[in-house]
């Protein structure tokens, strides 16, 4: 369980989080919502240590992000999908999924290369295994960022806009993944723009508005016009991603 | 009338510097690297004082005629009891001024890796030393390759300065072969084409080792 408690954020003189609780349980698929600079991204980085806490706690299974040896083990416990895809640029496709689990967890090569062999396939890429980052397309590199991440047998996966750099198909590719996954019970916190995808395939919806949670609801009251969408803020939201009814 | 036949006699002594530059380009290309690395990784270092350190060796080892140090290490030190032979001043001089330039070539490799690469590898719980070793300085180096190659082509030829603290280097040696054949114009013609190989070999090296650590940007 993921248990965010009155944690705010500051950088420098902007206060970007200011005071969120948010508790994530197992086998959850939240998404979280809000415009540009809601602060969504940031807490999500909050919740592995890429962010330091100004204030508040952020605890994952009973580990306190804020101290550094607990820090190391919800590292373990959670793997990070990026936009960027940000893939190891010098490594192979196999060498890309595999280096965490030898290098972090000690899982031997042979292991952890069959089970990388194993990911690829389930995402499409069986014949990718020993190619570069830089011979991939864009929906390619992100299956294989996803692969990473699975890769360490994370409980929880935290996934930061990671459709916002691919074309339509490439995004379909990648989201189809993402909903085998949610199907599968895997607990994950997805901040996205993809409105249907996060009706589709979340649990609940979270929407986040300057730095503070303005709702939180399960996915179906969160659409409905006298849930999420009787706040106007929602509504303008969703309006102008062109979905909301 | 110049008469590079002249120079066949003397081609024994030509060969014998070659070979001490040679062996003191090797050595020191080794030796500065090692230092530019350590010093590089104490430049990008979390710890002030060993930023503040390696901030101080650069500058003062950039801007320090090379020949002024050899003469400080070579006829300096022994007065304070510290006495270096000539091939070994020269191997710690160059490694230590080149040391300089290469820190520098390798802090730009790292300073300019994609942030984003190494905020992944901190996610999945990566350690100092692993996210050094395995992510920041193989892509760090291969990035800096060619520059580095500009910085030890351009050492092999400040080895010619050891001619002035009596190394029997190549230039020694030409100096020499020149004061008793009278025959300067052939002699730094033989000099030239033993510098050019050295160098035109590293460049070679160098080309061929920047393809092999950059296949995976071809597309």
């Amino acid at each position: 369980m993921i248990e965010i408690k009155d944690l705010h954020k500051n950088f420098d003189d902007l206060e970007v989080l200011k005071g969120v609780d948010l508790t994530i349980r197992p086998a959850e698929v939240i998404s979280i919502l809000g415009g540009s600079g809601s602060g969504k991204s940031t807490m999500l980085r909050c919740i592995n240590g890429l962010e330091e806490i100004s204030s508040g706690s952020v605890v994952v299974d009973g580990l306190d992000v804020t101290k550094k040896d607990e820090l190391k083990a919800v590292r373990k416990k959670c793997a990070t999908v990026f936009q960027q895809f940000d893939l190891y640029p010098h490594l192979k496709v196999i060498e890309n999924i595999t280096l965490a689990p030898v290098q972090v967890l000690g899982v031997s090569k042979t292991d952890a290369t069959n089970k990388a062999r194993a990911l690829l396939e389930s995402v499409g890429l069986g014949d990718k295994a020993d190619v570069y980052p830089a011979q991939l397309s864009g929906g390619q590199k992100q299956r294989v960022g996803i692969c990473r991440a699975l890769a360490v047998g994370p409980d929880y996966i935290l996934l930061d806009e990671v459709t916002s750099s691919l074309d339509p198909e490439m995004t379909a590719e990648v989201l189809e993944i993402l909903k085998n996954l949610a199907n599968d019970g895997m607990t994950m916190i997805s901040v996205t723009h993809e409105i249907e995808f996060a009706r589709e395939i979340s649990n609940r919806i979270v929407f986040l508005d300057q730095g503070k949670i303005l709702c939180d609801l399960p996915t179906a009251d969160f659409f409905s016009a006298d849930g999420g969408m009787a706040d106007p803020r929602i509504a303008k939201f969703l309006s102008k991603m062109g979905t909301g009814s | 009338m110049p008469d590079l036949s002249a120079m066949l006699e003397h081609l024994p002594a030509f060969w014998g510097g070659f070979l001490v530059t040679a062996e003191i380009s090797v050595l020191s290309i080794i030796g500065s690297f090692i230092v530019g690395l350590i010093v590089a990784l104490m430049r990008v270092s979390e710890a002030k004082a060993a930023r503040l350190f390696a901030l101080c060796y650069v500058d003062v080892f950039r801007n320090i005629p090379f020949l002024v140090l050899i003469f400080f290490a070579y006829y300096g030190l022994p007065e304070v009891g510290v006495y270096i032979d000539a091939f070994w001043t020269g191997c710690l001089a160059l490694s230590i001024a080149v040391g300089a330039y290469v820190t520098e070539t390798l802090r730009a490799g790292i300073v300019n890796i994609d942030k984003g690469i190494i905020e992944v590898a901190k996610s999945f719980g990566f350690g100092r030393i692993k996210l050094y070793t395995k992510i920041i300085l193989p892509i760090a180096i291969t990035s800096s390759i060619r520059p580095l190659g500009s910085v030890f082509i351009n050492l092999i030829l400040t080895t010619s300065i050891l001619s002035a603290i009596t190394l029997g280097e190549l230039t020694s040696a030409s100096k020499i072969i020149a004061s008793t054949t009278f025959r300067p114009f052939e002699v730094y013609v033989f000099l030239v084409i033993f510098y050019g190989a050295l160098t035109f070999a590293l460049s070679a090296l160098i080309a061929t080792w920047h393809k092999h650590l950059n296949r995976y940007n071809e597309v």
